[in-house]
């Protein structure tokens, strides 16, 4: 059963440089090439790959965005010039990675991982808390991608109103839409700027300038009234919490 | 606390320098008041040691008042007022104690009158020198200063010029190339080596001719060429006059980069950079022009590179030259703004 793979990179040259070495790999058969992130997601759900080839800078989702929107379990092999952050994340992502410029017998290497990959896969990863772990200290995302059936919504952080725990899922408010996606809280609130994003409650992360005010509810618990109307509770240590980032 | 308190020598040699200015004032002092010389030392040394102490206080005020952005009003009306609480204060330690001292060493009685208005006036005097003399030390310190920080940017720019992205992914392309086209990747090698040669080279020099600053960037221009291909469109229009103005080194380059970086690169089909330089009223003006994607996380990292230029500019030019941003929609453009000048800066 041959390997079948796809290669997502924007620059022609390190493609056919990638195409060139797969060519001498009788057992892997090259399916498809993309050359930018929304290409990419697209052919990995059509084609339904057990292999990909991913350059992290590309236009319109750069690769960790690309991998947080996959369905489907495939062997990941991350291609990048150089990320001093992201060499952790690709450790637990990917099978492998490879650094540009890199020679026949590196590649042979990564193949060999995927080969043993392809065979027994081992669980699924949390691409979404990769994402985090990738960004250099103090950075924090400026957007969320989310997938909804065959399209993708592009979510820049400035436009959430909040963010509630449904089960599995977030569902991210943003000017009377919702967006649903696969992640946890911890990993939502470790990813953005605290100085604007606060946890007020065990499942909902508020956006401070969408604050107006804040009544009392009960004896320990009070709600934030959003400027679209919403009324989000706030607890004790959420209220603690609050009232620090905006004293600062 | 005054900064001359923090090292013993230039204490000591602060109130070394107050020796003169005491005699000058014994001279002036005998001859008002008609003493002897002892006397006058009974009274002068004392006094201009007070003198010498209170003098120092101009530091706090002067640090408080910086001669650049307050009104002349507030300088003049601040340091009268400080200038003559000092020549009130100084001189009334005469009456205190001083002058019955004096009296019996001279042997007859002195009359104060003439001693305070003496004193009070050299002590006015003397302040405000002090004052004049804090401001021309403010500013020594802050032109000290800026000049390490514009060595530091200096320093940074040339840390940062070449970058790794850019490098690797360019040798990558030398890679592919090798099976591809060899005489194309020979190529790609000579304009990679001639860029990193002529960045260092440029980079240790106070200023360049503007031409050269171009032909850098052009070289960049020409390795970008070959990793983006098709996607990466320039268009040049310089006025050939403004490739003797004289500039910091490694300002364009940067600029162009981020085009690169920020605009083409996040464009699956690329775009055009249009790039531009022409005189007007004895300045150049150079701008650059790219597209963008609107939906891409605004200009990562790009704020470390243009506050660089803007740091060397600010350092070279003060508020002479300028350096514009307009983000408009969809299309993002930094211009540059430089007095015409052909002396090299040493």
């Amino acid at each position: 059963m041959s390997i079948r793979a796809i290669i997502a990179d924007d620059e022609e040259l390190a493609r056919h440089l990638l195409r060139e070495y797969l060519a001498q790999q009788p057992d892997i058969e090259l399916v498809g090439e993309c050359e930018n992130g929304f290409a990419t997601v697209k052919a990995v759900a059509d084609l339904k790959p057990d292999l990909l080839f991913l350059d992290v800078q590309m236009p319109k989702l750069d690769g960790f965005e690309v991998l947080e929107l996959l369905d489907h379990n495939l062997a990941v092999v991350f291609v990048t010039a150089y990320d001093q952050y992201a060499t952790k994340a690709f450790d637990a992502a990917a099978v492998d990675y490879l650094l540009k410029p890199f020679d026949l017998a590196r590649f042979r290497t990564a193949l060999d991982r995927v080969r043993q990959r392809v065979t027994s896969p081992p669980a699924t990863v949390a691409a979404a808390e990769l994402r985090n772990a990738a960004l250099p200290p103090g950075r924090f995302a400026e957007r969320i991608v989310i997938k909804d059936g065959a399209r993708v919504h592009i979510l820049p952080v400035g436009q959430i109103d909040y963010v509630e725990a449904q089960d599995d899922y977030l569902a991210f408010h943003s000017a009377g839409k919702t967006f649903l996606k696969q992640q946890t809280i911890s990993s939502l609130e470790e990813s953005l700027d605290p100085k604007q994003f606060v946890r007020v409650h065990r499942s909902f992360i508020v956006n401070l300038e969408r604050i107006t005010k804040i009544e009392a509810y009960t004896k320990d618990a009070r709600l934030a009234i959003l400027s679209g109307g919403a009324k989000i509770p706030v607890s004790r240590g959420g209220y603690l919490k609050l009232k620090e980032v905006m004293s600062v | 606390m005054h900064p001359l308190f923090q090292n013993r020598n230039s204490l000591f040699a602060y109130f070394f320098a107050w020796v003169p200015l005491g005699a000058m004032l014994g001279v002036v002092v005998s001859a008002a008041a008609h003493l002897n010389w002892r006397a006058t030392a009974a009274i002068v040394a004392p006094v201009t040691l007070l003198m010498a102490f209170v003098c120092l206080s101009p530091w706090y005020v002067c640090r408080a008042l910086p001669l650049k952005g307050t009104p002349t009003w507030k300088l003049l009306s601040h340091h009268w007022v400080a200038a003559t609480l000092a020549s009130a204060f100084v001189p009334s330690i005469v009456p205190l104690f001083l002058l019955t001292f004096a009296s019996r060493i001279q042997g007859s009685p002195i009359s104060l009158e003439p001693t305070m208005r003496v004193l009070a006036s050299m002590c006015f005097l003397f302040y405000l020198l002090s004052i004049a003399l804090h401001y021309v030390l403010q500013t020594l310190e802050s032109t000290r200063q800026a000049e390490v920080l514009s060595r530091e940017a200096e320093l940074k720019a040339l840390k940062a010029q070449v970058n790794p992205h850019f490098l690797f992914n360019s040798l990558n392309s030398i890679s592919a190339l090798t099976t591809i086209d060899p005489a194309k990747a020979r190529e790609m090698c000579i304009r990679l080596s001639d860029f990193l040669r002529n960045s260092l080279r440029l980079g240790e020099r106070m200023s360049i001719p503007f031409g050269e600053e171009l032909a850098l960037a052009s070289t960049y221009l020409d390795v970008e060429q070959v990793r983006f291909g098709k996607r990466l469109r320039v268009t040049q229009s310089f006025d050939p006059a403004c490739d003797a103005c004289e500039v910091p080194p490694l300002l364009v380059q940067p600029l162009v980069e981020n085009a690169i970086k920020h605009g083409i690169a996040s464009l699956a089909e690329g775009g055009e950079i249009y790039l531009t330089a022409q005189l007007s009223d004895g300045r150049m003006l150079f701008s650059v022009e790219n597209p963008f994607d609107p939906d891409a996380p605004a200009q990562r990292k790009s704020g470390f590179g243009l506050l660089n230029v803007r740091n060397r500019l600010r350092a070279r030019y003060g508020t002479a030259a300028r350096l514009d941003i307009d983000p408009g929609p969809g299309k993002y453009r930094v211009s540059l703004t430089v007095p015409f000048t052909k002396e090299p800066v040493k």
